[in-house]
């Protein structure tokens, strides 16, 4: 496979899925999860922080406690890559109304820009296919995807839609200490989300 | 002497369902394939294969948003193997999780953290490093301590962790 040549913002992105926003649960990670929160969030938001790699297995949980609630990933590459099996549980799993977005964008955004190894070769998309998903498709433009999307979240079995973006630049800031033992953020949010499934 | 001895998988289902599991999450374990075996074929109980343990206890947790019961199912190296997801989503997300780890190759004559076999000794003073709560299953005696598990992670918001110590049966 030659490497993907053009890409399209985060930003983008983000509005193709914004867009259609309803009553999905979402799960978010990494660079594209404060813009989504600003841009789309809900009580029906999980956050993936702190384990990353977790947020497809997180989601793949509420999607088979509740089948009739559709859920959406949105993944990062470098997140993806450090648990590539979870492709091979979702597969199997097979949930029937879940979109794992991946957003592509070639490097670990946050720590620096490091390239992800064999960028320019690998395609998720490729992977999830071999896995089994039921779909599984690279874009490498936000209107291309747009188009896409509606009959995406049609299918019947898990998609993958790999989106090819830039980086964004936004390094990781440390905060300051506390002053007093914080509640984690995903400890802030799941039981709103549990309690909108409810 | 052996302080240990195996416990019959039906009788260890059994009290899975006293628990009130709905659901099992686990990578599989040679410590307890007897149960697995059962688990696999129980109507009642699903049965949810992931091809790791940190993988095991998100989508544990993701199950706990959507209203189930499930319980982790894995081994002592397993264990090791999800730390961070153990610290990051049942710890640090407050998700009452069971973690049912097998100490495959445990020395029933010994406690296991004077085992010489490493995965063995260092399994229960991992999990007090992690401050988890922990009880161990050393015959069916044991087995009420895993409905007191349920309860007290429901109580604290967080994991406990209970020890199979011998292979199932």
């Amino acid at each position: 496979m030659t490497a993907s040549t053009s890409r399209m913002s985060l930003d983008s992105a983000l509005t193709a899925l914004a867009r259609r926003r309803a009553e999905q649960v979402v799960v978010s990670t990494m660079t594209a999860l404060a813009p989504w929160r600003e841009r789309a969030g809900t009580d029906r938001d999980l956050v993936c922080v702190g384990f990353m790699g977790g947020a497809s297995s997180l989601g793949l949980g509420v999607a088979l406690a509740r089948p009739d609630v559709p859920v959406w990933i949105i993944d990062g590459d470098g997140s993806l890559a450090m648990q590539l099996g979870s492709l091979i549980t979702i597969a199997h799993a097979a949930p029937r109304r879940f979109l794992h977005v991946v957003m592509h964008n070639g490097v670990y955004d946050t720590s620096g820009a490091q390239p992800l190894p064999a960028e320019g070769a690998v395609s998720f998309a490729g992977l999830a296919g071999a896995a089994g998903y039921a779909r599984a498709v690279r874009f490498d433009n936000a209107e291309s995807f747009d188009a896409a999307l509606d009959e995406l979240l049609e299918v019947d079995g898990p998609v993958l839609a790999e989106l090819m973006t830039e980086a964004t630049g936004a390094a990781y800031r440390v905060n300051p200490p506390p002053d007093a033992k914080p509640t984690p953020v995903l400890a802030q949010t799941w039981p709103r989300v549990a309690r909108a499934l409810a | 002497m052996p302080l240990a001895e195996s416990i019959p998988a039906p009788a260890l289902l059994d009290a899975l369902r006293a628990a009130g599991v709905t659901d099992v999450v686990a990578v599989p374990d040679t410590h307890q394939r007897t149960l697995i075996e059962l688990l696999q074929a129980d109507p009642d109980i699903r049965f949810i294969q992931t091809t790791t343990e940190d993988e095991a206890i998100a989508l544990a947790a993701g199950l706990v948003v959507g209203g189930r019961r499930p319980l982790v199912q894995i081994q002592h190296a397993g264990m090791y193997a999800s730390v961070n997801n153990l610290r990051g989503v049942a710890i640090d997300g407050g998700f009452p999780l069971v973690l049912l780890i097998g100490l495959l190759g445990r020395d029933p004559r010994k406690p296991p953290r004077e085992n010489f076999d490493s995965m063995v000794r260092y399994a229960e003073p991992l999990l007090d490093a992690l401050e988890v709560p922990h009880v161990l299953l050393d015959g069916p005696a044991d087995l009420p301590r895993l409905a007191e598990a349920a309860r007290l992670a429901a109580a604290r918001s967080g994991p406990v962790a209970v020890f199979v110590g011998m292979t199932t049966a």
